[in-house]
C-alpha cells in the first residue's frame, strides 16, 4: 500500500499556478503591497544593469572615436605669463624624438564671432595643422581638408553645425564661400561631416572653424599652440610617455597638463562602478525588504487560512501539497512584482539614456534575470510560511475561527 | 470495516496529563449507519479525529478495512483520507472563493484526477445530492441546507467507504436538519457507504442503525452490544 502511495505524482505546476493566482487575487490589496517592495528592488537592479550596459557601450564608442592611445597636453599659464604656450616645432618633431609617439599635432583653440554674408555666429576657432585627421577621425563631406600648401593662406574648413549656422536661406555655406574672422576674409575649402562630440575631444569640431596654424599669428595673440594632440604606439606606456613628452615640451610660460584618453575612460568607469554599486545596494535592500514583505503577507495568509489549510489536509492534501501551494503563491507574487519591476527598470534606463544622450540599448540577458531573481527571493522568503502551513495540525486548523 | 482497539488519547505533558479517551474499543461493520452520542467533553470529536487520521492515539490501534493505520506518516495519512474517508463538518467548511462544483472537486485535485475529469464528476455528485442546478453558485449564495449538501457531495466524490460526520445538522434548523438526515440515510443505503455520525440530537440518533454512548472517554452504552 505504502509503495503505491509514494508513487503518486505531485500536483502539476499549471494547476498550482492557477490556484495561486486565484488566492492572490482574493487578497489583492495585500498582495499589491507585498509586490511593491519586490517591484522597486527588481526595477533598480534592472535599471542598474541596463544603464551599466549602455555606459559600457558608450565607453566603447569613445575608444573607437579617439583611440585609447591618445594624449592631450594643455598649456596652462604659469606665473606672470599672460598665456601658456607650446613650441610648434618641438611638437611636430615628437614622432622623431620620442619612440612612443606615432603622430603629434599642435593646435590653438579659441572662440570668436565668425560671419558669412549676413549670417554670423559665435563659434569655436581652431588653428590646426594638415595632419590633424591622423589623430582624430574627421570626415570631409564637401571640398577638402587643410593641406600643407595652405600653411600661410587665408583658408578655412568649417564644421557641420557651424556651416549650418553660417548659411543663409538661398546662400548655403559651401567650399568657395567666404567667412569673416577678426577682420580677415577666409575662403572655405571644405565642410566637415557631423561627428560625435565626446569628452575626449579638445573642442566641439562640429561647431568650429578650422584654419591653418601658420596663419594663426594674424588672429591669435600669442599665435603659438596651446594644445598638443599626441598619438602613441598601442604598446606604449602611457604614463611614462606623458612624463617624457611634457618634459620635452616644458617651457617657462606654461604649466603642462597631460590628459590621457585612458585616464578619462578610467575616471568614467570608476564613476559608473560607483553608481552601479549604489544602485545594486538599493536594489538588494529593496529586494530584502520586498522579500520580508512577501513573508509577512504569506504568514498572515497562513494564519488567516488555517481553517482552509485544515480542510485541505482533511480532503487529502499532503504536507508537500500545502507547502507547494504557499511556495507557488509566494513565487508567483514575487514574479509578477519582478515583471512590473522589469518594465519600470527599463523605463528608468530609457529616461537616463535620453538625459545622457546615449542610445537606448537593452542587454537581452537582463530580461529573464529581473523577474527570475524576484521569483527566487519570493520562494526563499515563502519557504518559512510554507513549512509553517504544512506543519499545522489539521484539527487545530479546523477548529480555528 | 473500522475498528478501534483500546484507543487512548491523553493531552498535556507527562507532568499534568489530561486523559480524553480512556480505552475505547468498538468496530463498525461495512454499510452501517452509526451514531456517536455523548455530552461535550466526552471525547467524541477526539475519537472522530483519530478515526479520520487527523490525530494519533496515545495508545491502541486503529484499523480501516483490516489495515492498521494509526502510525501512518503525514503524507500516507493524507492519501488514506483522500481515498477512503469523507468528512462532513458541523460548519460545512466550504471554501467561499470556490463555486459549489469546485468545492466538491477539491478532493479530486489532491487525488490527482485530471482537470478535465473533475467537473463532470463533481456535477454528477451534485446531482446525487439534488443540487445539480446550483453547481456554479458560491457557498454564500446557498442556504445552510444546500451548503451541507455540497459538503456531503464533496465527502462522497472520491467514493470513500467511510463517512465521518461531526454534528452534520448542528448548524441547521430542524426541518433542514431532517432533510439532510434523510439524505444521509438515503446515501448510506444507495451508495453502500459506512457512516459514523456524532450528534447531540437523540431523535437523530434514534434514526441510526446503532448508537454508541460516550462519557468521560469511555463507551457507556452500545446498542449493537445490547
Amino acid at each position: 500500500m505504502s509503495a503505491s502511495l509514494r508513487a503518486t505524482p505531485s500536483l502539476s505546476l499549471a494547476e498550482s499556478l492557477a490556484e495561486a493566482f486565484a488566492n492572490l487575487y482574493a487578497q489583492r490589496e495585500r498582495s499589491a503591497l507585498a509586490l511593491l517592495g519586490i517591484l522597486i528592488g527588481t526595477a533598480s537592479i534592472v535599471a542598474m544593469l541596463t544603464i551599466g550596459h549602455m555606459a559600457g557601450l558608450e565607453t566603447l564608442k569613445l575608444f573607437r572615436h579617439l583611440g585609447a592611445d591618445m594624449l592631450q597636453i594643455h598649456a596652462m599659464p604659469a606665473g606672470d605669463a599672460p598665456a601658456g604656450v607650446l613650441d610648434r616645432d618641438l611638437i611636430e618633431r615628437l614622432p622623431a624624438t620620442d619612440f612612443a609617439v606615432l603622430a603629434a599635432a599642435p593646435l590653438v583653440v579659441d572662440h570668436d564671432t565668425v560671419s558669412a554674408g549676413t549670417a554670423s555666429a559665435d563659434l569655436g576657432v581652431a588653428a590646426v595643422t594638415a595632419n590633424l585627421p591622423r589623430l582624430i577621425s574627421l570626415r570631409v563631406s564637401q571640398g577638402r581638408f587643410i593641406a600643407p600648401i595652405d600653411d600661410d593662406n587665408l583658408v578655412a574648413v568649417v564644421g557641420d553645425q557651424a556651416a549650418q549656422r553660417l548659411s543663409a536661406p538661398g546662400a548655403p555655406l559651401i567650399p568657395g564661400s567666404k567667412v569673416g574672422l577678426k577682420g580677415y576674409e577666409f575662403t572655405v575649402v571644405g565642410v566637415l561631416g557631423s561627428m560625435p562630440y565626446t569628452a575626449l575631444d579638445p573642442m566641439d569640431i562640429n561647431n568650429a572653424v578650422l584654419i591653418p596654424l601658420a596663419g594663426a599669428r594674424r588672429i591669435f595673440n600669442p599665435p603659438n599652440p596651446t594644445t598638443a594632440l599626441v598619438h602613441l604606439r598601442p604598446e606604449a606606456n602611457v604614463k611614462a610617455a606623458g612624463q617624457r613628452i611634457s618634459a620635452a615640451l616644458a617651457n617657462p610660460t606654461a604649466t603642462l597638463q597631460v590628459v590621457s584618453a585612458r585616464d578619462l575612460i578610467r575616471g568614467m568607469s570608476a564613476q559608473k562602478a560607483l553608481h552601479s554599486q549604489l544602485l545594486t545596494a538599493v536594489g538588494a535592500i529593496s529586494l530584502l525588504v520586498g522579500g520580508i514583505g512577501v513573508m509577512n503577507v504569506m504568514l498572515m495568509g497562513v494564519m488567516e487560512r488555517r481553517r482552509e489549510i485544515g480542510l485541505r489536509a482533511a480532503m487529502g492534501a499532503t504536507p508537500g501539497d500545502l507547502q507547494l501551494m504557499f511556495l507557488v503563491e509566494a513565487g508567483s507574487l514575487a514574479f509578477v512584482g519582478g515583471l512590473i519591476g522589469l518594465a519600470c527598470g527599463l523605463g528608468a534606463a530609457f529616461v537616463t539614456a535620453r538625459a545622457a544622450g546615449w542610445s537606448f540599448r537593452v542587454a537581452l540577458w537582463v530580461l529573464p534575470l529581473g523577474p527570475g531573481v524576484a521569483a527566487l527571493v519570493g520562494v526563499a522568503f515563502g519557504l518559512y510560511p510554507a513549512v509553517k502551513a504544512s506543519r499545522l495540525s489539521p484539527i487545530e486548523a479546523l477548529r480555528a475561527e | 470495516m473500522l475498528e478501534l482497539i483500546g484507543v487512548k488519547k491523553t493531552y498535556g505533558g507527562p507532568a499534568r496529563p489530561t486523559p480524553v479517551l480512556r480505552g475505547v474499543t468498538f468496530a463498525v461493520e461495512a454499510g452501517a449507519f452509526c451514531a456517536l452520542v455523548g455530552p461535550s467533553g466526552s471525547g467524541k470529536s477526539t475519537l472522530m479525529n483519530i478515526a479520520g487520521l487527523l490525530d494519533r492515539p496515545t495508545a491502541g490501534a486503529v484499523r480501516l478495512d483490516g489495515e492498521t493505520i494509526e502510525d501512518a506518516s503525514a503524507a500516507e495519512a493524507a492519501k488514506i483520507r483522500n481515498r477512503g474517508i469523507g468528512f462532513v463538518f458541523q460548519s460545512f467548511n466550504l471554501l467561499p472563493r470556490l463555486s459549489a462544483w469546485e468545492n466538491v472537486a477539491l478532493p479530486l485535485l489532491y487525488g490527482r484526477v485530471p482537470r478535465s475529469e473533475r467537473r463532470p464528476a463533481a456535477l454528477a455528485m451534485l446531482d446525487q445530492v439534488g443540487l445539480g442546478e446550483r453547481a456554479d453558485h458560491r457557498p454564500a449564495e446557498l442556504s445552510g441546507g444546500e451548503q451541507q449538501r455540497v459538503a456531503l457531495a464533496r465527502a462522497l466524490i472520491r467514493k470513500p467507504r467511510l463517512i465521518l460526520a461531526d454534528e452534520p445538522t448542528g448548524s441547521l434548523d430542524s426541518v433542514t436538519a431532517g432533510e439532510v438526515m434523510a439524505l444521509l440515510r438515503d446515501l448510506n443505503g444507495r451508495l453502500d457507504v459506512t457512516i459514523l455520525m456524532v450528534t447531540h440530537d437523540h431523535d437523530l440518533a434514534r434514526r441510526c442503525d446503532r448508537r454508541i454512548d460516550l462519557l468521560d472517554g469511555r463507551i457507556v452504552a452500545d446498542s449493537a452490544a445490547a
